[in-house]
């Protein structure tokens, strides 16, 4: 068997050289080739990464090691893939959520004339993710880390010839940056404290430091702000909604599924520092329960079919992290698995809206095309469903136990535990009710706009039989994390053995009760809410609301834009062009004064005007020789 | 005998260009083979035997090279790099493209001396030796403001040198070394104190940093980029040419241990300020050979970084760092040269959406930029990474300050690309043709040779920084023995 998971690591191997057939010889391929190649490459990986799951069911976690990469004395990181629950886990979520957007995208990208370029890079995208989560280093899982992010820059900006686009992808790069450089300073730091960058090895001797101590706190603060660049948290969150200038499946695939679910997948990963820095650990769901309020407030205010779910995975990932946060690794995994369905099939949703609209994107000329658009409005009904948190839907389950690890973690109750459980209630509320506008703006109502009404249809097959399994799965995949003290649950069964140890309070049966009746209370509220403003209240009421200063924050997504222009980009900016003529003006002028010697040689050059460089040449040359007779010289004195 | 062929052979090869000048054919001919012959003999050049030949003996000078340590994996780096060079020299250089490709050899046989002498006068020759070929291409190729460019080259080299000279000779006087062989004088330097060993430490730095270089002694490499041949060709020369670095981790660290733990500290904050400051004026830069040679100035900052951490893995680190350099800046001198091709400009505003009619050329570019910014998977990241992961260990801070460099790649990185490739078409421009895409393959594969699998390069290279690390150590407990014995002296009589 372990030979078996031994071959999964040809997964990203496999991706990769379908990047490189459509890089290399895409202008060669004829109409779908190129999307049934890069298909076809992701789906031998999603056989691989099942083979990979049956076989650490069956034995346990597997490590292969390829040799040595990075080397010097005591200093030695390995080339090596570790297979365990976590890791296979993701790497089901990738290739096969991946692979439903691939053969999506060979109808949405039907006759773009960078099709080959398109799959090159979606599928090295899938590469670097499963690099990502299959390392068993920190630097190695660094590659797939700045890989995804390579991939990300390229796929925003896929349309670069519109120069907003380009700059998208350059805002998202750049900020992930931020996030990298934190990445970079916790890996000093790790090793610095444990004198070895293996993450199992990292894990396991956290627990020899004093618990607190500084260092490890210092580790979890700087593992945060590489979270926080590439899921999108506060501060560094600003770059996720325009990321959504590239091609819809990828904002599917990239920014919703998979890549910006990696700062969850960085923490439950290392939870052997965070179970052991209680006060790193409750900053991480600090940072995530306001990442997650503040967006989906402003998710209420935009108007962009998909800038709102873009505020809304912000928002939603900020659920994940806070559960990582609180150590409940496996709800933040479990809520990655659900999220991974129901906002990818939303995205693709939306990406069936705007191809059948030619492009239109402004949710308020749309309205009723659930009438013409059947699989579309259904589909994307039930995500709308399962996000807002209506009971037996998936992300029910997820949510409800994210809350609920809130509300009992032990470490976190000294910091707030019980006011954050608030603050994220309220969020869900606010989830339930900004998912309804978006859904009831699209699809129910009357058609606001008769020339995008007339124009719209239902896409072809391709694109509706991911939408239908997605969605499928949007329903179901709940299930595999029931509460416990209802029904056995299987995936905190299932990565229990690889997660870290944190303590839990122990809730009565009444009160674990009272939790899911409170969350269906809290959803019905929010969707409520919805059908009173949006549906019932003829767009009166959404004006008179629409004019209150935290509906205009919201349209204003709280002003981080233009604070972040005028606090760094202005002053980078203005420091970048300092430095230049600081060195301009300054320090070349200085230097060359300083020597004196400049303008000696500039008379002596006037002497020497027949071929002064071949003047300096043979000067050289003879320096050269007096050298050497000087040093013979001191050699006989010496 | 391996490491006496590859500085031989580009100079016999020099000669013959120069002879058979009056054809272009046969200079072509003899460039690619000049290129092809020295890389081959590269590759069995580690761990081959060394030479060892009489010059001066009296005074303990001996012709000696050997092929242990980082030298051979420098030589065989450079060598990879210069058979596209040579090729770009021969055909893109209009006027006496001979002179050009002889002076490129010349130089290459210079730079082989560098990295592989063991005697410490045999490789001063060889560092000013090199500096003649690169002042020659500059001066007779170079663009309209050659003349300052060179002359402020030659001034910061050679008051550097001199400096740099002295100390050379008063380390083997001081120390009653036998020999300046790097052994001899290993034994006899331990001898010195800590106050002679700094202020020949010194010495040595100066004419050291200038070519690193390091701020604020910089500005000649901008100028040099600048005004070199628009072919790129010479710049490329220049990206490995950088060889401070390896004077001080071949040779001043190693031979004055004590010196270098006092002035590392001072050294080291100037390596981060370096890497920042490079790095912040390349964002800026309008024209492109200052862009690149802004950016490089930033990887040398984090070389020093690397060099000055006196830890074992930022100074492999900062070797591996430079050996790879050489691919993407070298690879990105190339693409500037066949941007100027085709536009006769190196201002950036003159371009724009050039990925829409020269897609390959946009895709090759990117990849070399994304080696360039330390991306990893690719060839600048394992040095990168190592120098400032070693040099924190030792020093957090400066190495956490120099790391912020890392963010402003980014933003110099995207918006380069950005700025030439991206954005609606300016003017339709060719795509790579078949010869510039030769050109370049080597380069992409290196970056990705490097960036792959570095451990064999590294272990090379460890041998050779394990002496640094070993020597510092020593000087350490030499440090801490004498005021043990003058206290075990002081108390001795009261027990």
């Amino acid at each position: 068997m372990n030979d078996l998971v031994q071959l999964a690591s040809l997964a990203p191997l496999l991706a990769l050289a379908g990047a490189v057939i459509n890089g290399l010889f895409g202008r060669n391929l004829k109409g779908n080739a190129p999307g049934i190649i890069a298909s076809l490459a992701v789906a031998a990986g999603f056989v691989l990464s099942l083979i990979a799951f049956f076989g650490v069911r069956a034995g346990g976690a597997v490590r292969v090691n390829f040799g040595d990469f990075l080397v010097a004395g005591d200093f030695k990181i390995g080339l090596g893939f570790h297979f365990d629950q976590l890791s296979v886990l993701m790497m089901l979520i990738i290739t096969g959520v991946g692979l439903l957007i691939h053969i999506y995208s060979i109808g949405y990208m039907h006759g773009d004339d960078g099709i080959s370029r398109y799959f090159a890079q979606l599928n090295l995208f899938v590469a670097a993710m499963l690099v990502l989560v299959m390392a068993d280093s920190f630097p190695l899982m660094f590659v797939g880390w700045e890989g995804v992010g390579v991939c990300s820059f390229l796929l925003i900006g896929f349309w670069y010839r519109d120069l907003a686009n380009a700059s998208a992808g350059r805002k998202a790069f750049i900020v992930n940056r931020v996030g990298d450089f934190g990445f970079l300073l916790a890996m000093f730091l790790t090793y610095k404290a444990f004198g070895t960058l293996d993450i199992q090895a990292v894990n396991a001797a956290a627990p020899s430091l004093a618990y607190g101590a500084a260092i490890l706190t210092g580790i979890g603060l700087l593992y945060l702000l590489a979270a926080a660049g590439k899921s999108a948290q506060l501060p560094l969150h600003t770059w996720l909604p325009d990321a959504m200038a590239g091609p819809t499946p990828v904002s599917a695939l990239i920014h919703a599924a998979t890549m910006v679910t990696a700062g969850v997948y960085l923490i439950a990963r290392t939870g052997g520092i965070f179970a052991n820095a209680p006060g790193a650990a409750a900053t991480v769901v600090w940072v995530a329960v306001l990442t997650a309020l503040m967006a989906a407030i402003v998710a209420i205010g935009q108007t962009d079919i998909k800038k709102i779910l873009a505020w809304s995975t912000i928002s939603q990932v900020g659920f994940m992290v806070a559960a990582v946060g609180a150590g409940a690794y496996w709800a933040g995994i479990f809520h990655v698995l659900t999220h991974a369905f129901f906002k990818a099939l939303l995205f693709l949703g939306a990406g069936s809206v705007i191809h059948a609209l030619g492009g239109e994107q402004d949710v308020r000329k749309m309205g009723g095309l659930g009438r013409k658009m059947r699989v579309t409005g259904t589909t994307s009904l039930i995500a709308t469903l399962a996000i807002a948190g209506v009971p037996f839907l998936s992300g029910y389950f997820s949510k409800d136990a994210i809350l609920g690890a809130l509300l009992t973690s032990m470490p976190l109750g000294n910091y707030g535990g019980q006011i954050l459980f608030v603050l994220l209630m309220l969020t869900a509320g606010i989830t339930a009710f900004y998912m309804f506008r978006w859904y009831y703006l699209v699809f129910a109502g009357e058609p606001r706009s008769k020339a995008e009404f007339e124009r719209a249809h239902e896409s072809p097959a391709v694109m509706t039989v991911p939408l239908s399994i997605l969605a499928v799965g949007s329903v179901v995949i709940g299930y595999v994390g029931l509460p416990a003290f209802l029904a056995p649950n299987a995936i905190q069964e299932w990565l229990a053995p690889v997660m870290a140890h944190v303590d839990f309070e122990h809730l009565s049966t009444s009160a674990e009760w009272l939790l899911l009746i409170g969350s269906v209370v809290v959803a019905a509220a929010g969707l409520g809410l919805g059908y009173w403003v949006y549906a019932l209240g003829s767009g009166a009421l959404a004006k008179r609301l629409g004019n209150t200063p935290l509906a205009s924050a919201s349209r204003g997504a709280f002003g981080f834009d233009r604070l972040y222009r005028s606090l760094f980009t202005e002053p980078g900016e203005g420091l970048a062009e300092g430095v230049a003529s600081l060195d301009r003006d300054v320090v070349d002028r200085g230097m060359t004064g300083l020597t004196g010697v400049v303008p000696l040689l500039g008379r002596l050059i006037v002497l020497l005007q027949s071929g002064y460089v071949r003047a300096y040449a043979f000067a050289m040359v003879l320096g050269v020789l007096a050298l050497a007779v000087a040093a013979a010289l001191i050699g006989v004195f010496a | 005998m391996i490491s006496l062929y590859v500085v031989l052979l580009p100079v016999l090869i020099a000669l013959l260009v120069l002879l058979g000048r009056s054809s272009a054919a046969l200079v072509r001919g003899l460039a690619f083979l000049g290129g092809v012959g020295t890389f081959a003999l590269s590759l069995f050049l580690a761990g081959s035997e060394g030479f060892q030949g009489a010059w001066l003996p009296r005074m303990g000078v001996n012709f000696s090279l050997d092929a242990t340590g980082a030298g051979p994996v420098l030589v065989l780096v450079a060598a990879l790099v210069m058979i596209p060079t040579l090729l770009v020299a021969a055909t893109r250089v209009e006027q006496n493209a001979a002179g050009f490709v002889a002076l490129l050899l010349l130089a290459q046989a210079g730079l082989n001396g560098i990295f592989l002498s063991k005697d410490l006068i045999v490789f001063y020759v060889f560092w000013e030796a090199t500096l003649i070929p690169g002042l020659l291409l500059l001066g007779m190729f170079g663009g309209d403001k050659r003349r300052q460019a060179a002359l402020k080259y030659l001034v910061y080299a050679v008051a550097g040198s001199m400096l740099m000279l002295v100390s050379i000779l008063s380390l083997k006087a001081l120390s009653g070394a036998a020999s300046f062989h790097i052994t001899e004088l290993m034994i006899a330097t331990p001898s010195l104190s800590a106050g002679v060993q700094t202020w020949l430490f010194v010495g040595m730095a100066i004419g050291m940093v200038v070519k690193l270089p390091l701020w604020p002694l910089h500005s000649w490499l901008i100028d040099l980029n600048e005004q070199n041949h628009p072919s790129g060709a010479a710049d490329v020369l220049g990206s490995l040419y950088k060889v401070g670095a390896f004077g001080f981790f071949a040779w001043a660290l190693p031979l004055l241990p004590a010196g270098a733990e006092r002035v590392a500290p001072y050294l080291l904050a100037l390596a981060a300020v370096t890497a920042v400051y490079g790095a912040l004026a390349a964002i800026s830069q309008q024209h492109l050979k200052r862009f690149l040679a802004y950016g490089s100035l930033s990887h040398m900052g984090i070389i020093g970084v690397g060099l000055f951490g006196l830890h074992l893995a930022g100074l492999s680190g900062a070797i591996y760092f430079l050996a790879a350099q050489m691919l993407s800046t070298g690879g990105l001198f190339l693409v500037a040269g066949m941007l100027y091709h085709r536009r006769r400009s190196f201002m950036l505003k003159d371009y724009g959406g050039l990925a829409k009619s020269a897609p390959a050329f946009a895709g090759v570019s990117l990849f070399l930029i994304f080696a360039y910014i330390g991306v990893p998977g690719l060839s600048n990241f394992p040095g990168e990474f190592m120098a400032l992961l070693g040099a924190f260990q030792t020093s957090p801070w400066p190495a956490a300050f120099a790391t912020l460099a890392v963010i402003a790649a980014g933003v110099y990185g995207v918006n380069l690309y950005q700025r030439l490739f991206q954005g609606p078409t300016t003017v339709p421009t060719s795509d790579l043709s078949a010869l510039e895409l030769y050109v370049l393959v080597p380069f992409i594969a290196g970056v990705l040779w490097l960036g792959i699998s570095p451990a064999p390069q590294l272990r090379q290279i460890e041998q050779q920084a394990a002496l640094v690390t070993i020597q510092l150590e020593r000087a350490v407990d030499a440090a801490d023995e004498v005021p043990t014995v003058t206290l075990a002296g002081l108390t001795g009589g009261e027990k």
